[in-house]
């Protein structure tokens, strides 16, 4: 006989199961980074590179040939700062993939992409420091020095952080406090009509004023097949 | 510069004591979604949509417009409707009923008077100065007008002589606002409110700064991407205008049959560039009936650009689609140049095109 009280919780049938939480929702009461922490969150696969985050108030500078995985490199650095709720702003990177930018993790509601070409762009840049908090300039000529000047000043004073990624080194006229230059990639998968492309493999360069001692050289899929950063092993 | 549908009911401009015209602009919306999604609401009495699809859809410009004067015409609506570049000659357009092409802008705009600025300091002045149209005064120079008439006056500046596309502070920034207060607003907005009813401080911060930007460089200047189910790079991702506070883009992306397996290009053109593939004796590569490539290719030239050897190259795969039931014939390439870019090819028509990069 069912005599203790423990019973009277006891249900007949299973319990139906939760239901499943709409992720949108999810993600929306997730507790948001704080304003005021000194660094922005960085995708952890990148930490052996940078550090765990961006400095707030500094600059990046990605250099990459033209197709050589700058707009890659640069997104990525968006990922995990989008991810944990800050804005990002995006400025002058033409026709970028959505799909992409999605495999990568970039959180689409919060980045915004304004359409600026030359010296207007970083005007725009500097504009937008105002309301987001890591902004990502992509140039294709060579910004004016004073420009140049006040924009870092802007972004210092907001303390938001600024990436910026070229194809031409000299196109962007100050050193970076970051400074990652692609020196050589290779695409992996295809051959002679078979098999699609699967993967890319990146040396990168890894100085600038806030790293300190010699640019030091790393192998990274960039991205692997999944469409996602990868540090590669033993390289 | 964008080119817009714009949407004039003059009758439901001024809202009355009962908010029945606020109600009203919502139904109109919801009816001229129908035939476009990208509806942006101005302000009251006055909502705008980019004409490319809908134009590609329905065969033509003047057919969007019919189609849109029938629909709101059987629902009781009278309207004015004008296509234009920019929101400022499509609301110029509307009042006239034209349609203006992509390079006819300049010449739509040069011999409108002064007064539709409707800048009365302006109005007032510039007559008096022997600048009675929006040419006379495009063609003040940008220095001139800044040191006679201010800062304000270089935007109306810009905006006649066709380099902006509309003037600061024409848009209602609560039309958001008051069309969600009656609903029905929501889908037509594609404003969605935050968890608590209201939207988090970051977001106001972004917001702000969104739509300031926005003011100065049109709408279509900023913008947010939405991921949406496609086969193709161009089909799997759109960007839509910064419309309001926190816009309601889903993060998951539905399963779609046939599209390309990771990893995805980071550059796709919204407009394709033509391309050239020749195999090593120069002459073309074509994708026959069949399928497959009529040779290997060796060699892959991108506009007027320098040609590029090829190291390798993955498919064709052809792509045969039912589109809106005409049959379309296309095959995608995927292209590893010697100088280490990844490229996308498709074919159709018996041109390859530069559809995206794996930048």
């Amino acid at each position: 006989m069912w005599l203790r009280y423990e019973h009277m919780f006891a249900s007949p049938t299973p319990l139906p199961a939760r239901p499943e939480l709409n992720q949108d929702l999810v993600a929306r009461v997730r507790p948001l980074a704080a304003a005021s922490s000194r660094r922005l969150p960085l995708l952890s696969a990148l930490h052996p590179l940078l550090g765990d985050g961006i400095q707030r108030g500094s600059s990046t500078v990605v250099v990459a040939p033209r197709g050589g995985g700058g707009s890659t490199l640069g997104l990525t650095l968006l990922t995990a700062a989008s991810s944990a709720g800050h804005w990002c702003g995006v400025v002058g990177l033409h026709d970028p993939g959505v799909m992409a930018m999605a495999d990568l993790g970039v959180d689409l509601r919060r980045v915004v992409f304004v359409a600026a070409e030359g010296g207007r762009s970083i005007e725009v840049a500097g504009e937008l420091t105002d309301g987001v908090d890591l902004v990502l300039l992509a140039l294709r000529s060579p910004a004016p020095y004073a420009a140049a000047r006040q924009l870092l000043a802007r972004v210092r004073d907001r303390r938001a952080a600024l990436v910026v990624v070229t194809t031409v080194e000299r196109h962007w006229p100050i050193g970076g406090d970051v400074e990652i230059r692609v020196s050589d990639s290779t695409w992996t998968g295809p051959e002679h009509g078979h098999g699609c492309l699967t993967g890319r493999r990146a040396t990168v360069l890894v100085g600038g004023r806030r790293m300190g001692g010699a640019p030091r050289r790393h192998t990274l899929w960039l991205p692997t097949a999944e469409g996602e950063i990868a540090l590669m092993e033993g390289a | 510069m964008e080119r817009l549908v714009a949407v004039l009911a003059t009758e439901l401009s001024r809202e009355g004591e009962g908010g029945e015209e606020v109600r009203q602009f919502a139904e109109l919306l919801g009816i001229v979604e129908t035939i476009c999604p990208w509806v942006t609401p101005i302000r009251l009495g006055l909502c705008t949509f980019p004409v490319r699809g809908p134009s590609r859809l329905l065969g033509g410009d003047s057919a969007v417009l019919a189609a849109v004067r029938m629909d709101l015409e059987r629902a009781g609506f009278v309207v004015r409707l004008g296509i234009a570049p920019g929101l400022f000659a499509a609301t110029v357009a509307a009042e006239r009923g034209a349609i203006v092409g992509e390079g006819e802008l300049e010449a739509f705009l040069a011999p409108l008077d002064v007064s539709v600025l409707e800048r009365p300091d302006l109005t007032r002045l510039l007559p008096r100065l022997g600048v009675r149209t929006l040419g006379a005064f495009a063609d003040l120079g940008a220095r001139e007008v800044y040191a006679r008439f201010g800062p304000d006056a270089l935007s109306c500046h810009r905006v006649a002589s066709g380099e902006e596309g509309e003037l600061p502070g024409r848009r209602d920034p609560g039309i958001f606002r008051r069309l969600r207060a009656v609903g029905g607003g929501e889908d037509a907005t594609s404003v969605q409110q935050g968890f608590d009813g209201g939207t988090d401080r970051l977001e106001q911060r972004a917001a702000m700064v969104a739509t300031r930007l926005q003011q100065r460089l049109g709408s279509a200047s900023v913008m947010v991407a939405r991921p949406r189910g496609g086969r193709c790079p161009s089909d799997q991702g759109a960007f839509v205008p910064f419309g309001g506070l926190s816009p309601a883009v889903s993060t998951t992306v539905p399963p779609w049959p046939a599209h390309l397996p990771a990893p995805a290009p980071t550059t796709v053109y919204v407009d394709p560039h033509p391309a050239q593939l020749l195999d090593a004796g120069g002459a073309p590569v074509v994708v026959l009936r069949s399928g497959l490539l009529s040779a290997t290719p060796a060699v892959c030239v991108l506009g007027e650009g320098r040609p590029r050897s090829l190291d390798a190259y993955g498919g064709p795969w052809p792509l045969v689609e039912r589109w809106w039931g005409a049959q379309r014939r296309r095959a995608r390439l995927q292209v590893v140049c010697s100088d280490g870019t990844a490229l996308l090819l498709i074919f159709e028509n018996r041109q390859w095109w530069l559809e995206a990069v794996y930048d």
